[in-house]
This record gives C-alpha cells, sequence and structure tokens, in this order.
C-alpha cells in the first residue's frame, strides 16, 4: 500500500537510560516545510490502546513527554491544518526514545475536512436568518453532543433530517415545531458531504507547552459518563448516565472499576419511560447525572430518571438511596454547603432540593417561574411525564406539551449550582430563563438576576466569591460579583472564521484563580486568567471532545470527562476520563533535560 | 330551527367558544393533541349555537370545569397526595382535555349561570328541545 506523507519523516531512536519513568520521548515536531510545528500534540498511547498521554510542541519545535507506559507503543502527532504523524516504537519499561515527528500534508480537501472540529462545520449552516434561526439549534442541538462531527454530519435527504430532529425530540431536546422544520432544512442543505476550504487556529502559546493531557478509556460506545468529580481519596469517580454505573479510577495506576448503582422499582427510562426509550443512550432507570462529596467520605449523586439521590460509601462500596419525591423531575447538578448539607438543582420542575445527611431530610422548594407560562409548564410539565408514563416508549405526551409552540424558552431550567465560599449562600443558573439566583440557607429567601448573555450554564465560585457562568449559548464568560452585582463579559475566541462556542461548565481553581471552562464546539479546553483576562486554549488530542464538570486534583490537574452523546461518535468510539495537568510537560521537560 | 330566538348569551359565548377553540386547534397544529379538545370545543359551540342537546352539553361543561379546577387545586396544593399527586392532576388534564379543554374552561362559569333554571340558555336549549 502507497506510504502517505503523512507517516513519519524521521525516526530517530536512540534508546538510552532515564531516571523516573519508562517510555519517554522526545525530539522536535516539525511541518512539512520543516519549520517547527508550535503547538503541535505528541500523543503516547499505552500498549493496548486504552490510556495515552500528550505534551505539547515549544515554539521551537522540541517536546519531551515521560510515560508509564512499556512495550511497543504508538506515538501520533497532530496539529490542526495538517495531516497526523504516527509511528510505533518499541521501548523498554526504563527507556527513553528520541523521536522526531513531521506532520503531513492533505491529499485533498475531503482529507482536510476530516480533521477540522465540529465548530467549523455548523459555522457554514445556512440559517435563513441567523439571529432568529441559530439559538434554537445551539440550545437544544449542542444541548447535548456536537453537530458538525463525522457522526451527526453525514448526508440526509430532507425527510430523513425530519425525523432526526424528531427523534432528538423524543430524547428530550426542547424545540418548537416551527424550529424544528428550520433546523432540518437547513441541515438538509449544507450538511451534504461536499469538502470546503477552511482553516482553523487554536492559538498556540508557550504556556501549552508546559502543560500535559492524560486521558483513560471508559466502558463502551453507549457509556455516558456525565460527571466526573475527584474525591478526597484522589480517585476520579464518574456517573455513567446511560448503564447506572459508578466508574472509578485510579489515577496512578490506570485501573478501572464500576459499581452498578442498586435496581429501582422502576421501568427501564424511570419516571421518563413514557419517553422513546432508550432516552439517548439512557438505558437504565437511575440516570446517575451529577456527583458531590461531603466530608464524611460519601459521595452524593442526583439520579436524573428516577428522581432519588444517592449516597455511596467508598469503604463499603454501599449504595442508598433516598426519593427526592412529589413532582421532582430531573435531580440535576449538585453540590455541598461548609455545613455539610446537600443541594441540588431539580431542572424540569424548577425547583431546588436540600437534603441534610444528618436527619435525612429532604426538602424541595419551588423557585420562582419567571411568568405565567413558565408557572404553567412548571406546573404541568411532570403531569405530562406521568401521563406518559402510562403509554410508555411512545412519547405521546408530547403531544400536549406548550415546547411545541414556545420551544425551550416556556421552562427556566436551574441548572447549574455553587455554594458561595464567601457567606455559604447557595447559587444557581437558569439555563433557559436566562437568570441566576441567590439562595439564603436559613431564610430561603430567593433573589433573582437577569444575566447579561442567554444561556447561563454550570457556574461555579472563585475563592473571592465570585461568580463565574458560562453562557452557553453565546459562546461567552461572564463575571458576577455578589458585592456590587455587576455583570462582566468576556467573549471566548473561536479558531475559525464564523465559529461560535458552546462552553458548558467550568471551574475556578480556587489556589491559582483560573476558570477552567469547557469549549464543547472545536475541542478544546480554555483556560481564563481573571488577572490578565487573557484566555488560554488548549486543543483536545481527541477528536469530538464534549466536556462536562471540572474538577481539581490536590496536585493541580484539571480533570473532566468526554461525554460527548453518543459517545460512539467520539474519535475512539468510547467516552474517556482526561486531565489536564498545566504544569505537567514543563516538569517532562525538565526531568528529561530537555 | 330557532335561529330568531337565539339569545345574545348563546351567540356571544358560542362565538368565543368557536374563537378559543381555533386558537386551542392552531396549537394543535404543532402539538397534535390540542385538536382533541379544540375539536370538542366546536362540536360543544355548535349544540350551544344550535340549543341541541342541553343535558350533554351543561354535563361536558360541568365536567369540565370540575376537572380543570381539580387540576389547578392539585398542582397547587396537591403535595400533601404524595406520589398519586401526579395520577390525579394527569386524570383531571386528561378529562379537561376530553371535555373540551381549555376553551370551555374559560366560559365554563358563565355557561353554568346562565344553564340555570329561568336562565336564557336555560330556556335556549329547552325551547330548541321542544321544537326538535
Amino acid at each position: 500500500m502507497k506510504k502517505t506523507a503523512t507517516t513519519i519523516a524521521a525516526i530517530a531512536a536512540m534508546l538510552q537510560p532515564v531516571v523516573a519513568q519508562a517510555a519517554s520521548f522526545s525530539g522536535r515536531v516539525t511541518l512539512p516545510d520543516g519549520r517547527p510545528a508550535f503547538g503541535a500534540m505528541v500523543t503516547v498511547f499505552d500498549a493496548d490502546g486504552e490510556r495515552r498521554q500528550t505534551v505539547y510542541a515549544a515554539a521551537d519545535g522540541s517536546y519531551a513527554i515521560r510515560t508509564p507506559y512499556a512495550g511497543k507503543l504508538k506515538v501520533r502527532v497532530r496539529l490542526s491544518g495538517f495531516k497526523d504523524g504516527t509511528a510505533e516504537q518499541l521501548v523498554t519499561a526504563t527507556g527513553s526514545a528520541r523521536l522526531n515527528l513531521t506532520l503531513g500534508t492533505f491529499a485533498n480537501l475531503g482529507e482536510m475536512n476530516e480533521t477540522l472540529s465540529a465548530s467549523a462545520f455548523n459555522a457554514r449552516l445556512p440559517w435563513p436568518n441567523i439571529k432568529r434561526d441559530r439559538p434554537a439549534f445551539v440550545s437544544q442541538c449542542n444541548y447535548c453532543h456536537q453537530m458538525g462531527n463525522s457522526w451527526t454530519r453525514i448526508p440526509r435527504d430532507h425527510e430523513q433530517w425530519i425525523a432526526e430532529v424528531e427523534k432528538m425530540e423524543n430524547m428530550l431536546a426542547m424545540q418548537s415545531r416551527a424550529e424544528g422544520r428550520v433546523i432540518a432544512e437547513t441541515l438538509w442543505k449544507r450538511f451534504d458531504g461536499k469538502p470546503f476550504d477552511a482553516s482553523q487556529n487554536y492559538g498556540a502559546s508557550s504556556e501549552l507547552s508546559r502543560a500535559k493531557v492524560r486521558e483513560w478509556l471508559v466502558g463502551d460506545g453507549y457509556t455516558f459518563i456525565h460527571d466526573a468529580d475527584v474525591a478526597k481519596d484522589g480517585l476520579l469517580y464518574g456517573t455513567d448516565e446511560g448503564h447506572d454505573i459508578l466508574w472509578v479510577l485510579n489515577r496512578e495506576t490506570g485501573k478501572i472499576e464500576q459499581y452498578k448503582l442498586p435496581d429501582i422499582d422502576l421501568p427501564r427510562g424511570g419516571i421518563f419511560s413514557g419517553m422513546k426509550l432508550p432516552i439517548g443512550q439512557f438505558t437504565g432507570k437511575h440516570g446517575p447525572h451529577s456527583l458531590a462529596q461531603t466530608s464524611d467520605g460519601r459521595i452524593w449523586i442526583t439520579n436524573a430518571l428516577s428522581s432519588t439521590l444517592m449516597s455511596f460509601d467508598p469503604r463499603t462500596k454501599a449504595f442508598k438511596t433516598y426519593p427526592v419525591g412529589h413532582d421532582a423531575l430531573y435531580p440535576h447538578t449538585i453540590r455541598v454547603d461548609k455545613n455539610d448539607v446537600v443541594w441540588f438543582t431539580i431542572v424540569a420542575s424548577n425547583q431546588i432540593g436540600r437534603f441534610d445527611p444528618k436527619t435525612e431530610e429532604m426538602t424541595v422548594t419551588r423557585l420562582p417561574s419567571n411568568g405565567a407560562l413558565r408557572w404553567l409548564t412548571d406546573q404541568l410539565f411532570p403531569t405530562l411525564m406521568r401521563i406518559g408514563s402510562w403509554f410508555p416508549d411512545q412519547a405521546l405526551h408530547l403531544n400536549l406539551s406548550t415546547h411545541r409552540f414556545f420551544g425551550e424558552q416556556i421552562l427556566a431550567f436551574p441548572y447549574g449550582i455553587d455554594v458561595n465560599p464567601v457567606d455559604g449562600s447557595i447559587w444557581y443558573a437558569k439555563l433557559y430563563a436566562s437568570k441566576i439566583g441567590r439562595i439564603d440557607p436559613q431564610t430561603m429567601e430567593v433573589k433573582e438576576w437577569d444575566t447579561p448573555l442567554i444561556g447561563p450554564r454550570r457556574p461555579r465560585f472563585d475563592a473571592n466569591g465570585i461568580f463565574w457562568i458560562p453562557a452557553f449559548d453565546e459562546g461567552a464568560l461572564m463575571r458576577f460579583d455578589p458585592a456590587t452585582e455587576k455583570f462582566e463579559t468576556f467573549r471566548i475566541p473561536t479558531v475559525g472564521k464564523d465559529e461560535y462556542e458552546t462552553p458548558y461548565a467550568l471551574n475556578v481553581d480556587k489556589r491559582t484563580g483560573q476558570v477552567w471552562m469547557a469549549a464543547n464546539n472545536s475541542d478544546r479546553i480554555i483556560r481564563f486568567d481573571p488577572a490578565t483576562k487573557t484566555f488560554f486554549s488548549y486543543p483536545s488530542p481527541t477528536r469530538v471532545t464534549v466536556l462536562r464538570d471540572f474538577s481539581f486534583t490536590e496536585d493541580g490537574q484539571v480533570c473532566s470527562s468526554s461525554s460527548n452523546m453518543p459517545a460512539a461518535a467520539i474519535e475512539d468510539g468510547r467516552p474517556s476520563f482526561i486531565c489536564i495537568e498545566p504544569e505537567g510537560g514543563a516538569a517532562d521537560r525538565t526531568a528529561l533535560g530537555s | 330551527m330557532p335561529t330568531e330566538n337565539r339569545p345574545g348569551s348563546a351567540r356571544l359565548n358560542a362565538v368565543l367558544m368557536v374563537v378559543l377553540a381555533l386558537l386551542v386547534g392552531y396549537f394543535g397544529l404543532s402539538a397534535n393533541g390540542y385538536l382533541v379538545p379544540a375539536a370538542i370545543a366546536l362540536i360543544l359551540a355548535a349544540l350551544l349555537w344550535l340549543g341541541r342537546a342541553g343535558r350533554l352539553f351543561k354535563a361536558a361543561v360541568l365536567v369540565n370545569l370540575l376537572s380543570g379546577t381539580l387540576l389547578v387545586l392539585v398542582l397547587a396544593f396537591g403535595d400533601f397526595l404524595g406520589d398519586s399527586k401526579l395520577d390525579v392532576s394527569g386524570v383531571s388534564l386528561l378529562v379537561n382535555l376530553l371535555s373540551g379543554g381549555p376553551a370551555v374552561v374559560l366560559l365554563a362559569p358563565a355557561l353554568l349561570l346562565g344553564l340555570r333554571p329561568g336562565k336564557p340558555l336555560h330556556a335556549w336549549f329547552n325551547r330548541a328541545a321542544g321544537a326538535a
């Protein structure tokens, strides 16, 4: 078979002893014309392809990486705009290799298009009126997954796109009928498989070459690790909403364990059994969604499909289930306050849950409805879901849902939640109503503010009590100071012409003050430095990277779960745990003397 | 057909019910389930206009009002019902829709007041029945 220009140009394998870890590599990465490939990602895969580590090339093209792997390892170099270069290298447990890598050139536009992120494709969609028509697409189609990756841009005829949009509605997308028709029409027109010219710039920086990324593949193509959280034992826990499993990763050994959630007397799909099943890739009954840990070590999980709260004791591996009760619909993001009280949003019924693990008292509080129509929907939506459950797997109740004519705006949708470290107050973001709110944990008094940008999704506080909010629908970051009640907004830089970004979640490293956020339209992780008001872009080594919550390890790594829906659309066909070590690349350079 | 004696309240309520039914039917173009109450409301509007089937009309309006009231009360204050709350509200909603839905419930108080003996609507239905 003809060798392509993308194959490694030069391999100088000089095995030599190395101090600490196995399979260390260093060398230079060059562009096809011989210039240094600043920002190129050098990824080393372990022998069975289940784990990988990545560093970024410096301005002079140099790289150095230490890995715990040994054996016949695959090394890949990747940079936007160029064809991957790959090599295989046999490395002993104490060996290191000098390996120079060269990026290739594409044979044609089609080949280049395969390497573009989804953002390049959905930027070209010919909306009849972009201001009027695209918001529903961003809000409802980008809600769970990328639109424009190789899985979702398959050319379909008009009827197939209409059916596809209706299928998404059966999986809880809430576009109106009119919006759905425009979306189907627009996708049909542009996702035609015809190659086009485009360029993307991920903004290489010196910060990038200091970083290192680690990935661990988990589960199967329909595993959906919605959230990941680093617990006090240093292990990374992930809630698999697809299979009712709690995954646990030991980052040091790479060992992954799984714990099946206990059964419950509900049909498949839980209280959402009236939807077309499975709902997306949710094949279980609980739908574990978000998690947080109390000081006694127990991990608390919101079960979206069964409307229950669940605890997991890492010592005994025992689960315990607590019904949220009443008409609670879709318990969502969960946090723990300084008194070890558990707080969580309940998105589809516009409520906040409060659970005291000491007394096991559960309190559900209804949030302001933000208008008569939203009040009506808040009240009726759980009822419609119950009616649907009488006719399982048919989604008949959607024929009575007001979203069909008003769209998703008919719901308030309290989504993200966090605890202000300064005064202990509870804050939430309403995704569809575009509001943030504060709850006094003593009086339960609620105050809300309109956000200047729409789509506030999963916000977090920094150590000083500043509220950082991702504006999902507008590709921006919002800063809110509770003391002055003033907002400030920052537009996230995109990687290509006419592109937009979809920041799903963020977290603030309270030690450094850095804001880490998901950029799920373009396979990136973004870091924002509040001191300089500067964004830094970390391209993901894996195509189709959709990240959720971020969590920090004691040693400064930033961890998340890669959970596009379905995971089968991810480059590896499976989800992963992913951690960025902001200074990991620099540490490897120092250790290897590069 | 005694059109010349049709009371003003029958005309007004029938017209309003048609307008509301068309509005509900418009929503039904997107959410097809609303076509059912829209159609039933149109039938009730026709009965009202014609002054036919007074007992059926009154029963439907009464059921509609009771189910609608129960629905609102359960949604607003029904937490004490526990897990049964949504079953009660679900049945109430379906019964309300099958008896004309929101197009009827908005007019139901006025209609039921007008259907009391001695009132024009009562006379209208009885007269129509007699004429038939």
